[in-house]
């Protein structure tokens, strides 16, 4: 007996010296190459959940591209899942690990740093004029731009036509009354288990919460770009969803803990009867054979003219390994129309760039996502370019939700406190 | 292996090491550098892999990091002062002595009973001590996320079987409020920590002499005395080592927690643990400064525990 | 097992006899409770593997069975991930952990246990404090320390950064177990010549076997299922181990929960496996006097 266990034992060597050779290299990352240097380092999010849908091979694809195009250079791609990057950057930043370029949710916290370089310096002219108006101006802080828009999302109202019909409901709600309406009829009917989704949990209660809040003319911040987090619009907002959805049992019963996955999940599982949601949900509800109708976000008297919109960033570091030359090269490799309509089909986003956005729209099999194109030019953004924005929308993130279940007054109360020591904190 | 079964680890307390350690008397080659080269290895690699992270950590809780990393010089005690001022601390703190001394009182309580009876001569025990090792197994981490599933609103096989229990009247939202989210993650929390914890017991039980039962039967003790009287004290060792590896274990959970609420909603289900990597978010030099406190608070339980239960005293 | 313990020539440890164990009706009662029990903590990772075989559209159905089971879903995993590659890591890590843990933890255990030398005390709280520290907290130092010396993706530095956690343990119960191994038997040996190193080595060991098997079962699986660091010091899919490869389901819009939980499932079975080989070893080591 004691020989087995010295066999299992020694198995476990062998199978471990045996796989060594095949195992992972080090990664090197000491930093070898001086700046100015060609190897340009690429870290990116992924937005896919699997091989069929992940980010990584379209970034793959890019960097065999470029190296293929451009004798001497190189480029490590690195691609890393949505929920992590922000954690995982973060990471990387404070060990001195800075990538060249890299493509996430938002980017005017590494602005506040100085750690990024300016738009024009590493992306040429005509490049940057193909970059879409609106997003263009988002990426600016005061007055120079840093940001450079990668995708875009808008935000829309989906209902279950199925449940709708169950439940008699022959007019899609434009104002909150009618949502209300809308889904006690619902709920009295049980067409859907949950008439309304409200997803306040902290994977994306800013998002939730500002198209609530826009409805009632409410938002982040005032037009002297002051935060007005716990405006009394914003307050009124909070007690009418208490109120209205989430005391009479029409929603989830904890809101603050919902997050969007469980929303769009539910709905592609038809329980949900109405919800606010992103492009990604049209597949989603195909592939659930859910049969849907889409519309104009409802607000507090009238639908909202202009809805969320959302786009995603792309932004070269200073402190790179590379040379600027290099990461300019690479992006202007990069920002084609080709690969950008390619990247966004994948994930139903809306490229940023002019000709790709046309060409997207252009194409039958978009037709679609026609609304979301549509509401995208007045679409109405989070303050990304603001130093600050970063610090609260964290801040939102954890405690924000809780404005549907607590006090608002309290909760938006102690977010607005945050929310201006952040933005002292930044000037 | 077979002819003599040792006694178990739980025998001797790991603190107290051997029976008889006896100085050192012939010194000959090796032995004249002492324990050295013995114990240099385990220290060389401590130093690397878990001290030079900790300066770091206590280097940077002194820190002002940017939300986006960047180091922006020296903080001074501002992180401790802000950390100390932050609202929900208080309730976080309690929340975190609750959590772990309810846990580990009913995992030390529950894999009592479970040593005890595995410890029984019945039909497939092999195999339903297999079943046992499962939690053990399994990753905390996937289990949590399992549960997290079973529960869910509104496609948690839980709820379905709750309400063919009669136990509810519809779907819940166990993990949506603090109420119900704490006492489900306790309970997690116990099954993950039940198979080490009962392994150990179940050492420690056969480490009893079967004279000492032999002898108390003899002398007429109903079974409930015999368990009292001889086999608790008997356990003592081994119950101690599941008592402090379990404390420090439960009070650094993480994965439990952060897989099924996030600590949510709000903080309202967050330990200490938790509350760090929240702040990780927001403030890296705040987090690090909770880290610091963390490790004081565990310090401190651990020999908070030593000291009532004279860990030391046959030393 | 208890037929294996039986077979086995004999089993002259103590023989813990509890009293009045051969009642009938008793054992009855225990063994219903007992496999109760085994059922109770089988229940959520039965579950698991049901939600891996079900079709994706009846995902959300709150029932106990799906109306069929998609095999297929353990297959597609393999193709939607790289879930072959990161096993290896994982096998490789875990073992490589498991066999540095005890390569340095067994001579210090061996000293600790049997000397008394200055700072022995001190040492041992040492390894104490190690085990209070959660890497979780550490995450960051790591990443620069590890950054700082190029060794990013490497398996190495997984294997020896689990190993460093998990070391606490392994001396703990190595300490004790050695020593509660008279020394006299090892004297003798070194009497005859034999110097402490191969004492340890020829006499020592394989009395301490179980200890040993412990501290071997427990850092494997520690380091299997180790999650926070694998995440941080490794970005590269093709080096990340299992537990960060499974955790790539959850995506930015939805939970392939199918695919996570099937991934889980084949996660676990290795364990389960070496389980098989050594747990039954404890388990005697542990029983050798009850089921004779």
């Amino acid at each position: 007996m004691r020989n087995r266990v010295i066999a299992t034992g020694a198995a476990t060597l062998v199978m471990a010296l045996g796989l060594s050779a095949c195992g992972g290299d080090g990664d090197g990352g000491g930093g070898d190459d001086a700046k100015g240097g060609k190897t340009i380092k690429v870290v990116a999010a992924d937005y896919g959940t699997s091989a069929a849908d992940a980010s990584k091979p379209f970034w793959d694809k890019v960097a065999k591209d470029f190296e293929a195009a451009n004798k001497g250079y190189k480029v490590e791609v690195q691609v890393i899942n949505w929920t992590d990057i922000d954690k995982t950057v973060k990471t990387m930043i404070a060990s001195g690990n800075v990538p060249d370029i890299l493509q996430t949710g938002g980017y005017a916290d590494k602005v506040a740093d100085d750690l990024l370089y300016k738009v024009d310096d590493v992306m040429s002219p005509k490049t940057s004029a193909n970059l879409s108006k609106g997003f263009a101006e988002a990426g600016k802080v005061k007055g120079t731009a840093y940001g450079m828009p990668w995708v875009a999302s808008t935000r829309t109202f989906f209902y279950n036509k199925k449940a709708f019909a169950t439940a008699g409901i022959t007019k899609v709600p434009t104002t909150w009354a009618e949502v209300a309406d809308a889904a006690k009829k619902l709920k009295e009917k049980k067409a859907a288990e949950i008439p309304y989704a409200l997803p306040l949990g902290p994977e994306e209660t800013q998002g939730e919460t500002l198209m609530w809040e826009m409805g009632n003319g409410g938002g982040y911040k005032d037009d002297a770009g002051k935060y007005t987090i716990n405006s009394p619009q914003n307050v009124e907002t909070f007690k009418w969803l208490q109120d209205n959805l989430v005391k009479p049992g029409l929603t989830y019963p904890n809101p603050a803990s919902t997050d969007r996955k469980t929303a769009f999940a539910d709905f592609a599982a038809g329980k949900v009867g109405m919800m606010n949601g992103h492009p990604s949900v049209i597949k989603m509800a195909e592939e659930g054979k859910v049969e849907f109708g889409m519309a104009k976000i409802p607000g507090k008297t009238a639908p909202l003219e202009s809805t969320l919109g959302v786009g995603d960033w792309t932004m070269a570091f200073q402190d790179g390994k590379a040379g600027k030359d290099a990461v300019k090269k690479f992006l202007d490799f990069t920002y084609t129309k080709d690969n950008l309509v390619k990247f966004a089909s994948m994930y139903n986003f809306m490229p940023v760039t002019t000709d790709a956005s046309e060409a997207m729209q252009a194409d039958p099999k978009n037709a679609k996502l026609k609304d979301f194109f549509a509401a995208l030019p007045t679409a109405k953004f989070y303050p990304v370019n603001d130093t600050s924005w970063d610090v609260v929308s964290a801040e939102i993130k954890k405690t924000g939700g809780k404005a549907a279940s607590d006090d608002p007054k309290t909760v938006l109360d102690d977010l607005q406190k945050k929310a201006e020591e952040a933005a002292k904190a930044v000037k | 292996m077979s002819l003599k079964a040792p006694p178990s680890p739980a025998e001797t307390g790991g603190g107290r090491g051997g029976r008889a350690p006896r100085p050192v008397s012939r010194r000959s080659g090796l032995a004249r550098l002492g324990p050295l080269p013995w114990i240099a290895p385990v220290i060389l690699l401590i130093l690397f892999v878990v001290v030079w992270p900790v300066v770091e950590l206590v280097r940077t809780s002194f820190l002002n990091i940017s939300i986006s990393g960047k180091n922006r010089g020296s903080a001074g005690t501002d992180k401790y002062k802000k950390l100390f001022e932050e609202t929900d601390l208080g309730a976080v703190l309690i929340w975190t002595v609750i959590w772990t001394v309810v846990v580990v009182a009913l995992t030390m309580l529950i894999s009592l009973a479970l040593a005890q009876l595995f410890n029984q001569k019945f039909p497939g025990r092999t195999i339903t001590r297999w079943a046992l090792i499962a939690p053990w197994a399994a990753s905390v981490l996937m289990t949590a996320i399992g549960f997290k599933w079973m529960l869910n609103q509104t496609a948690g096989v839980l709820n379905t079987l709750m309400m063919d229990l009669g136990f509810i009247d519809g779907p819940q939202d166990w993990l949506g409020k603090s109420s119900t989210a704490w006492p489900w993650m306790m309970a997690v929390a116990i099954f993950v920590s039940l198979p080490f914890t009962t392994y150990t017991l179940l050492a420690g039980l056969q480490t009893i002499p079967g004279e000492v039962y032999e002898a108390s039967r003899i002398d007429g003790a109903g079974t409930w005395q015999t368990y009292r009287h001889i086999t608790l004290p008997m356990l003592r060792p081994a119950f101690l080592i599941g008592v402090v590896i379990n404390l420090i274990n439960v009070f650094n959970s993480f994965p439990i927690i952060w897989a099924m609420t996030q600590g949510g909603p709000g903080y309202d289900t967050s330990t200490s643990m938790v509350f760090m990597y929240k702040l990780k978010e927001t403030d890296i030099g705040e987090s690090a400064a909770m880290s610091v406190v963390n490790f004081a608070l565990v310090v401190v339980l651990v020999l908070i525990f030593l000291k009532v239960s004279r860990w030391n005293e046959e030393d | 097992m208890a037929t294996a313990a039986a077979a086995r020539p004999k089993t002259t440890g103590p023989s813990v006899k509890p009293p009045k164990r051969t009642f009938r009706p008793r054992t009855l009662v225990i063994a219903v409770v007992a496999w109760g029990l085994a059922a109770l903590f089988l229940a959520p990772y039965l579950e698991m593997i049901i939600t891996a075989l079900r079709p994706k559209s009846e995902l959300r159905d709150r029932t106990y069975l799906p109306s069929s089971f998609e095999w297929s879903n353990f297959i597609e995993v393999w193709k939607q991930s790289e879930l072959g590659q990161n096993l290896q890591v994982t096998l490789l890590v875990a073992g490589g952990a498991t066999l540095l843990v005890l390569l340095v933890a067994l001579p210090a255990a061996y000293y600790t246990a049997r000397m008394k030398f200055r700072g022995r005390k001190i040492f041992l709280l040492l390894v104490l404090v190690t085990q209070m520290f959660q890497p979780t907290a550490l995450l960051i130092g790591l990443y620069r320390e590890f950054y700082q010396l190029g060794m990013l993706n490497s398996v190495w530095t997984l294997i020896i950064t689990n190993a460093a956690f998990n070391l606490a343990f392994a001396v703990w119960i190595l300490t004790a177990y050695i020593g509660s191994i008279p020394a006299e038997l090892e004297e003798a040996a070194m009497v005859d010549g034999t110097s402490r190193f191969g004492a340890m080595i020829k006499v020592t060991l394989p009395l301490a076997l179980p200890g040993v098997v412990t501290a071997l079962i427990f850092t494997f699986i520690t380091t299997w299922n180790e999650f926070a660091m694998g995440l941080t010091l490794t970005t590269d899919p093709a080096s990340q181990p299992l537990t960060v490869g499974i955790n790539n389901f959850i995506g930015a819009y939805t939970v392939q929960w199918n695919y996570l939980f099937a991934a889980s499932v084949v996660a676990i079975v290795p364990v389960i496996i070496l389980f098989a080989f050594i747990e039954r070893h404890v388990v005697s080591g542990l029983t050798a006097g009850s089921v004779k």
